[in-house]
């Protein structure tokens, strides 16, 4: 399984879809998750593409073509606000 | 090295965390801490002419990926400046105006260290670590948008080299 975790204005674009998708070769980078989502949610697609938007795969930011394995926790990020 | 991380719901005492840099002692000579509260109302800089009151500021983050990223920060502040203690308190959940939201407390042995440091601990802080506010204006919630002002911010430190 692959744990999806959306923050900020993401979450509430997801609040409707599975956080916990099967592990699947055709969906094993945050990029192909991203086009995956592109079919349903058209919204939050629109939303994650924008270049300001980070992916950490568990916990450490990396590159939308970075490889998943299963069990992996895949977040999305919008531009941090906090301080 | 007295270092200290917290994120955390409930309030901080600034006085304690003071008397806590104060005690470590052996060659201290300068605190500077920076208190962060919630302000009243919230504005767009895109939009001069727009205030709204805020009746209350949530604040999100992503559990174990904000303390990493804060100790990280911290870790790039102790290479750039001689530090003997460095304090992050940074608070999460339901928060109202006039509440204290982060603190930044640095100890030295001389004032500059001290001061750049702090400034740049908040700088980073607000554009890596993974806290997202959700503002209560009008009746309304809505996510805030980060701040052009605060890249900026940030990004004047890629430039400096410590001296």
């Amino acid at each position: 399984m692959l744990n999806l975790l959306f923050f900020g204005r993401l979450g509430d674009l997801a609040s409707g879809i599975d956080k916990a998708i099967p592990y699947h070769i055709d969906l094993a980078t945050p990029l192909a998750i991203r086009n995956k989502l592109a079919e349903q949610h058209p919204l939050l697609t629109k939303e994650l593409s924008e270049p300001q938007v980070l992916v950490s795969v568990n916990k450490m930011i990396v590159k939308w073509d970075h490889p998943l394995f299963d069990g992996d926790e895949v977040a999305f990020l919008p531009p941090v606000t906090g301080g | 090295m007295s270092i200290s991380i917290s994120v955390q719901a409930k309030d901080f005492d600034l006085g304690a965390e003071y008397d806590r840099l104060r005690s470590i002692g052996d060659g201290l000579g300068a605190i500077v801490t920076f208190t962060g509260l919630v302000r009243d109302f919230e504005s767009r800089p895109e939009e001069p002419q727009y205030s709204r009151k805020l009746t209350t500021l949530t604040l999100q983050h992503y559990p174990e990926m904000t303390e990493r990223l804060l100790s990280d920060i911290v870790e790039q502040a102790l290479t750039r400046w001689s530090l003997l203690g460095v304090t992050v308190i940074h608070r999460i959940g339901s928060l109202s105006p006039n509440d204290q939201i982060v603190l930044v407390g640095v100890a030295s042995t001389h004032r500059h260290d001290a001061f750049q440091a702090a400034e740049f601990v908040m700088d980073y802080l607000k554009t890596r670590a993974t806290f997202w506010k959700k503002a209560h204006v009008d009746g309304q919630e809505q996510w805030l948008d980060a701040k052009h002002s605060d890249a900026n911010a940030a990004a004047r430190w890629d430039d400096i080299k410590h001296d």
